[in-house]
């Protein structure tokens, strides 16, 4: 029974990472319309910052998740720029292809700078544990879903609240009408991107301390994310919440339970895909 | 046409050059070219349908290691059969499964597919997990260019189905499928049966060539077989080299493995950030890939609306 809660709390300490990451992704797909394969390079770019911050002037991975927000921010506006709005009108194909691309450059060139060593940031605090009626937290991923928790309420808060969210939803219902109405939808674009590389970039600050930075961690995030995403329904922010729950939670029931579980959490996640997406289209033909 | 005969010629007489030294190096990195450039054929034949599949790396390593457990009991081209076959089968299973799906979904269920295989293959007791699978050579090692003579004859197996293909039928529905697929379906075309054949054909080409490389390679691993890289190098050399066209998968492939192979002796790691900078490149500035360049747009109407 203690096992089991212990497990359960875990799971749903994890669901708050995932939920941050997998709700980037769903507003570049839902927004922007662009299916970015590149997501978790974002998220190891955010952690070699906060990598780099540490190791080189110490500074204290909390603060690293406003610079590597910002920065993150900046690079994927710079993304959308560059390469996100030429290909806007293009065969999904391409656009599918070319973020693929980018996927491939950032890791590679990760790889090239920083070799493929795995790269923990280990603040004193790393290690620390809170214990509550038998069960245990480790402080850390307590702070990163706390963290996480706060940093979605702002989200709904500006989407549902502000004008520029409003804006946001307007273009993501429709390509066409907000522009006639006045919204500048290029910025729209650009702001949505921007936000959703951020939000992996600060979940890659935690990564950092939770995991390691590595050129490749960032993979496995887009792929946890896709299959968020794609079980909440494209583009749907709300869905991604329970999503990210339910992934999370059968990730660490998997992991305790299931002997060997440690290389089979990865199938959990492809299997929901897999099964989510063949049940949607068989459902629908 | 003729440029992809004369390719194919030099493929065959290539072992008799007079390169000295340089010979064994030569060989090798040239079977590795055509492997590669096969499985790159292979994928372009599901490609003409529309369907984006990154599951190609998965067919390859079905392939190689289903020729790599067969291998010692059967012989070495019955060896290679079953794994196309296998490759084959899954195939068909994945596609029942999967081919309604369009676009993305179709894309990330393969994706899944791949990771799924490769995590059984992994936990799996009889294929060697994690520490790999040793591969005897082809043909016993008896015949020093039994290996080349193997992967030429798996390339111009490629080149063929990929001619044959599109000087076929087929090609008008894989091309009435991937421009529109509700129109195709009004016009009659069976547009699942198209993908599902379409992706039978290139699936059994790519498990052929995985049994090939399995024999050059002499050791699998799941992440050496069924790798991402695989599946990533599988598609940028058609794009590259340009789409739904056979020329293109043949120059693009034999292009890009030799720089690759130039690179890898350059800088170690990370040498596949020359792949992720083509595909982009490749994707903004020549979306018809190199055989565009030479050739001047013959039907405007021809090219692709969006899907």
């Amino acid at each position: 029974m203690e096992l089991l809660l212990q497990t359960l709390l875990n799971g749903m300490l994890s669901a708050g990472v995932y939920a941050l990451v997998a709700s980037g992704l769903a507003l570049a797909v839902g927004v922007v319309g662009i299916v970015n394969f590149a997501h978790g390079e974002f998220l190891m770019i955010g952690a070699f910052i906060s990598y780099l911050l540490f190791a080189s002037r110490g500074i204290d991975p909390l603060v690293s998740l406003g610079v590597a927000a910002v920065a993150v921010f900046l690079i994927g506006a710079i993304t959308y720029y560059g390469l996100i709005r030429p290909v806007l009108s293009a065969p999904e194909l391409n656009q599918m292809l070319l973020t693929f691309g980018l996927s491939v450059l950032l890791q590679n060139l990760a790889l090239l700078l920083f070799g493929a060593d795995t790269r923990v940031v280990s603040p004193p605090y790393q290690g620390s544990t809170l214990s509550l009626g038998g069960l245990s937290f480790g402080g850390v991923p307590l702070a990163a879903f706390v963290l996480s928790v706060l940093i979605l309420l702002g989200l709904y808060w500006f989407l549902g609240r502000t004008r520029l969210g409003l804006a946001v939803r307007a273009v993501a219902q429709n390509r066409l009408a907000p522009g006639l109405l006045g919204i500048e939808t290029q910025r729209v674009y650009l702001l949505a991107f921007g936000l959703s590389a951020a939000l992996a970039g600060v979940a890659g600050v935690m990564l950092s301390v939770m995991l390691y930075a590595s050129p490749t961690v960032g993979f496995a995030f887009t792929l946890k994310a896709f299959a968020i995403v794609v079980m909440a329904g494209l583009g749907n922010l709300r869905g991604v919440l329970w999503a990210a729950l339910i992934l999370a939670l059968a990730e660490a029931l998997v992991s305790t339970y299931v002997p060997g579980g440690g290389g089979w959490v990865e199938a959990v996640f492809f299997l929901v895909i897999f099964g989510t997406l063949t049940w949607r289209s068989w459902r629908r033909a | 046409m003729r440029l992809v005969l004369v390719i194919l010629g030099l493929v065959l007489i290539f072992p008799a050059l007079p390169l000295g030294r340089w010979q064994a190096f030569t060989l090798d990195t040239a079977q590795f070219a055509f492997i590669a450039t096969a499985l790159a054929l292979s994928w372009d034949l599901l490609a003409r349908t529309g369907q984006l599949s990154l599951a190609q790396g998965a067919f390859f390593g079905l392939g190689a290691y289903a020729a790599g457990l067969s291998a010692g009991v059967l012989g070495t081209i019955p060896a290679l059969l079953v794994g196309a076959g296998v490759a084959a089968a899954s195939s068909l299973l994945l596609g029942a499964a999967t081919l309604r799906l369009q676009g993305i979904y179709f894309a990330i269920a393969t994706l899944a597919f791949s990771e799924v295989v490769r995590t059984l293959v992994l936990k799996a007791g009889f294929t060697g997990g994690a520490t790999g699978l040793p591969v005897a050579p082809a043909f016993g090692g008896g015949w020093a260019l039994g290996g080349y003579y193997l992967a030429a004859a798996v390339l111009i197996l490629s080149v063929l189905t990929s001619l044959w293909v599109g000087h076929s039928r087929l090609s008008y529905a894989q091309a009435a499928t991937r421009q529109g697929e509700a129109t195709a379906r009004v016009l009659g075309v069976p547009v699942v049966r198209v993908k599902l054949v379409s992706f039978l054909l290139s699936s059994a080409l790519a498990g052929l060539a995985g049994g090939v490389y399995a024999m050059k390679a002499l050791f699998l691993s799941p992440y050496d077989a069924f790798g991402l890289g695989r599946a990533v190098e599988a598609l940028v050399i058609p794009i590259f080299g340009g789409l739904y066209t056979t020329l293109g998968p043949l120059l693009g492939g034999l292009l890009l493995v030799a720089l690759e192979t130039w690179l890898r002796l350059e800088i170690q790691d990370g040498y596949l950030v020359i792949y992720g900078l083509i595909l982009i490149l490749a994707i903004l500035f020549m979306p018809r890939g190199l055989v565009g360049l030479f050739r001047p747009r013959a039907k405007p109407a021809q090219e692709e609306p969006r899907a």
